[in-house]
């Protein structure tokens, strides 16, 4: 097991190298950087242009930039941002934690939802609750993120008109006062509570999709173990149903979810998505939106590097949960 | 215990003395100011950084000048240069040599004076090329540099290699050097004041300071109690508390925002958003008002042809000002306005953007929309028959046909392109139209140079003479012709745009560029669309704002930030 293990993290460095080259020479590939767009700025003459270009280092060829942030990266420095000019990784983990705050309460919200949802619907397939639900998959899947956003958000302004006072927040993270004290004077309970009372709206939005989408799997794969033999050998056993249900059939059932706990991981780190634009939550898809409008290389590379290693150790974990709750696989 | 008092009454009587506050004008005499309260702006992103030396776009300016002084600025009433930090100046020497006077008293808001070493020091790392200000510009003309000296502890001298129209107008941000000296001596100036900086550290010389920054989320100014302004009754600035900005990247979040009662101010974008603003205040849920068409925006668009196509055949068609002239009559600036704007928009005719009314001219040659007109420009340079396509062809049977690109997910452009290709495929003029990314347009127009004709707008300013490198022949922005060969309208506008650069008296500056308009208008090395309406909306509890009449797309909707408040 060790020696998997330690083979698993050898084959890492090489994909690591790949994929974040890859992802360097992509952004190069796009027309333009950081300075193009002062160049249609009618005021700054040619030197000035070229100056910023040098200042910027990107007058050099992209494999010396390559070079220089991977033996940064090497030294845990991810690199200067050039519109912030600043370490990316100040830039980047305030971010982060936001988005967290966004990924964890929508994981739990899909997760506690849709195993329930999954199950009753494989268990009374095609009954008016599975259809039911199976017409809230389609919806879920087939809605955009950011229109759901924009509806959420005058839903938002419609429960305020019709109440006379907010029910829910109308964008954003954290109230600019709590009772009328400044937010970051409030307890720290209280500014937990505010955070939490803004994340209900997005994390609903952020969800829903995937509830839909896991929803559907659960319900496959319970179905899938209901035809199974060991299934019908239990019930043959004289096993109640309740049993049969939880022990034999669950429990097989939810192997591959369990599964992909693992890719989470990746997705902890990466951004709610597009929510956060519409809904203005502080967490990372803005700020890489902005990066990649201006072309800023290295928040771009930060993250994704972030993302690319975390997604690494995400499928490793992924393997050795799988050999942990399925005894037909074993690694060593 | 009586000296005490006697001394300190005196050394207040001294202060005061010393003290040249300015005084800021407010826009309505008969309202009643109230202190306090909190100012609630938008911006679609964060500051990037609160470095003047490091900013490079509205989102970090917008805060850093509530935070930093300047010298001088546009007066919001008459547009004319006004006094900041410093309260006066002489032009001496021909207009070669200005002396700036500083108010004494200013103070920065730990408590050190603003002084010229601070100026100096500022204009000096402004200017330094190692550092990458974006306000080096405003250091030099054509290269040679502008001289920034110490005459003494109030009074700073501006020597300019010739004469220079705008030179009464520096906005660039000065720091405070006992801040920033250090830095700058190892280096490392553009490491201060980043976007992880403690609040608390940051100086400010203008009326607010930071309080809190909550990345990706909001800014948070405090009133700066030392700033050097006060309102006509001699009262100290500015009336409200705190300005906050807050953070929303989307523009219908904000309007959801706005029409929630959570922003003060918003600028509705489009006819939709003027309506739901109309809708609101109307039904009752909104205590608001809104100007639709107050103005029109100070930005372009317009469509240009490459001069310098690798096609003889299309350079020469495309240097025809016939052909230009045709083209400007298949505009239908009308249907623009309607379809891409909502109606809610001006016709543009010449360069200099309408809003700025002591240069603009609207006596200018106008080629209004008329098919007619335009399919007889085309026949008079050969284009008389059609082929079995319905394309126009000239006698040798080559189709007039071209390329057209805009930037992609600009709506605005995107329709007015697609009107104008459906216009001139009437008459027989075949456009392939296909809209690109932002920064492949640069790279075509910049060094490529391999399209046929663009659409696209440049930032518009208060200042022609700082559009020179759009106009003068070496501009590195003369995008349709880079030269070497200019027709004699190109040397004459930039004969013009040097001239006025470069003449000082104000009614001789406004004569050469009527003349550079309508040198431009007649001849369409730029043929302009339309311009955007400024749309803006306000919270009716706010004071000091603006009346009707008064807005300004370039100014905005209050004169200056110090006399806005919230009323009671």
């Amino acid at each position: 097991m060790t020696a998997y293990i330690l083979r698993r993290f050898l084959h890492l460095i090489p994909t690591f190298l790949g994929a974040t080259f890859l992802a360097f020479l992509v952004i190069q590939l796009a027309p333009g950087d950081f300075i193009t767009r002062l160049e249609l700025d009618p005021s700054y003459d040619r030197a000035q242009i070229e100056n910023f270009r040098r200042l910027f280092g990107l007058d050099q060829p992209f494999t010396v930039q390559y070079a220089k942030w991977l033996s940064g990266f090497m030294k845990g420095y991810l690199g200067l941002s050039l519109s912030y000019q600043t370490d990316v990784w100040h830039v980047l983990k305030p971010r982060i934690l936001n988005s967290m705050v966004l990924v964890v309460s929508s994981i739990v919200f899909i997760y506690v939802v849709s195993i329930p949802i999954g199950i009753y619907s494989a268990l009374r397939q095609y009954s008016w609750g599975d259809r039911f639900w199976t017409s809230f998959a389609f919806f879920g899947l087939a809605v955009p993120n950011f229109f759901f956003a924009l509806l959420m958000l005058y839903f938002a302004l419609w429960l305020k008109d019709t109440f006379g006072h907010e029910i829910f927040p109308i964008g954003g993270m954290r109230s600019l006062y709590i009772d009328g004290v400044d937010f970051f004077q409030a307890p720290k309970w209280r500014q937990w509570l505010d955070v939490m009372w803004h994340a209900v709206l997005p994390v609903i939005v952020a969800g829903t999709a995937g509830t839909a989408g896991l929803t559907r799997v659960m319900r496959t794969q319970m179905l899938e173990t209901k035809m199974q033999d060991y299934v019908r050998t239990a019930r043959a056993k004289g096993l109640s149903e309740r049993v049969v249900i939880y022990k034999h059939i669950l429990r097989n059932a939810v192997i591959p979810i369990i599964a992909s706990i693992g890719f989470l991981l990746p997705e902890l780190f990466g951004g709610a998505g597009f929510v956060e634009v519409v809904m203005a939550w502080p967490g990372l898809t803005p700020m890489i939106l902005d990066a990649i409008f201006s072309i800023d290389v290295y928040i771009l590379m930060g993250s994704i590097s972030i993302s690319v290693v975390l997604l690494m150790i995400g499928n490793l974990l992924s393997d050795l949960l799988l050999a942990w709750v399925d005894p037909r696989i074993r690694y060593s | 215990m009586r000296k005490p008092i006697w001394i300190l009454v005196v050394l207040a009587l001294g202060a005061l003395a010393l003290a040249q506050p300015k005084v800021f004008k407010a826009p309505n005499a008969d309202e009643t100011p109230v202190f306090g309260g909190d100012f609630r702006d938008w911006s679609t992103s964060d500051p990037k950084t609160f470095n003047p030396f490091v900013a490079k776009e509205t989102s970090s300016t917008d805060v850093i000048g509530l935070m930093l002084p300047v010298l001088t600025g546009y007066n919001p009433y008459t547009l004319e240069p006004e006094g900041m930090l410093a309260k006066s100046w002489e032009v001496k020497n021909n207009g070669l040599t200005i002396v700036f006077h500083l108010r004494e008293g200013a103070k920065w808001s730990d408590g050190q004076p603003i002084t010229a070493d601070d100026v100096i020091f500022s204009a000096k790392v402004h200017a330094d090329p190692d550092v990458g200000s974006n306000s080096i510009k405003s250091f030099e003309i054509d290269g040679s540099p502008i001289v920034w000296t110490k005459i003494d502890d109030y009074t700073v001298q501006a020597d300019f290699p010739k004469p220079f129209a705008p030179a009464l107008i520096q906005g660039w941000y000065i720091v405070p050097k006992h801040v920033f000296e250090k830095a700058y001596q190892e280096g490392k100036v553009t490491e201060m004041w980043d976007v992880g900086t403690d609040p608390a550290k940051i100086v400010s010389g203008g009326p607010f300071m930071l309080d809190q920054f909550v990345q990706g989320e909001r800014v948070v100014l405090k009133k700066n109690p030392n700033f050097w302004g006060v309102d006509e009754k001699g009262n100290q600035l500015p009336y409200l508390d705190r300005y906050i900005i807050t953070t929303v990247g989307d523009l219908n979040a904000a309007l959801a925002k706005f029409l929630a009662g959570e922003l003060d101010l918003f600028a509705a974008s489009n006819a939709d958003q003027v309506a739901q603003i109309i809708e609101r205040i109307d039904s009752g849920k909104l205590d608001a008002t809104i100007f639709p068409n107050a103005d029109v925006t100070t930005g372009t668009n317009f469509i240009f042809f490459n001069w310098n196509s690798d096609d003889p055949w299309k350079a020469q068609l495309f240097r025809n000002k016939k052909f230009r002239q045709a083209i400007a009559h298949l505009m239908d600036k009308d249907s623009m306005i309607e379809l891409a704007l909502g109606g809610l928009g001006k016709p543009q005719w010449s360069p200099i953007s309408i809003p700025v009314k002591q240069f603009f001219t609207d006596d200018v040659a106008k080629f209004e929309y008329n098919p007619e007109k335009a399919a007889q420009l085309l026949a008079e340079i050969g284009f008389r028959n059609k082929n079995a396509q319905g394309v126009l062809v000239d006698a040798s049977g080559r189709p007039l046909e071209f390329r057209l690109s805009t930037n992609q997910g600009n709506n605005v452009r995107e329709k007015i392109a697609q009107l104008f290709t459906e216009d001139a495929k009437k008459i027989g003029v075949n456009v392939k139209y296909a809209p690109i990314a932002f920064n492949e347009l640069v790279r075509q127009i910049l060094n490529t140079r391999d399209f046929d004709a663009i659409l696209i707008g440049l930032t518009g300013g208060i200042e022609p003479a700082f559009s020179r490198n759009v106009w003068e022949l070496d501009g590195p922005l003369h995008m349709w012709n880079y030269g070497p060969d200019f027709q004699s309208f190109e040397i004459l506008i930039d004969k013009l745009m040097k001239q006025g650069a470069t003449t000082l008296e104000q009614s001789k500056r406004r004569e050469i560029y009527v003349r550079f308009q309508q040198v431009v208008a007649e001849n369409l090395p730029l043929t302009y669309t339309v311009a955007p309406a400024y749309n803006p909306a306000r919270l009716n509890k706010l004071g000091g704002l603006f009346a009707k009449d008064q807005i300004t797309s370039i100014v905005g909707q209050y004169p200056y930030i110090e006399t806005v408040f919230v009323k009671k």
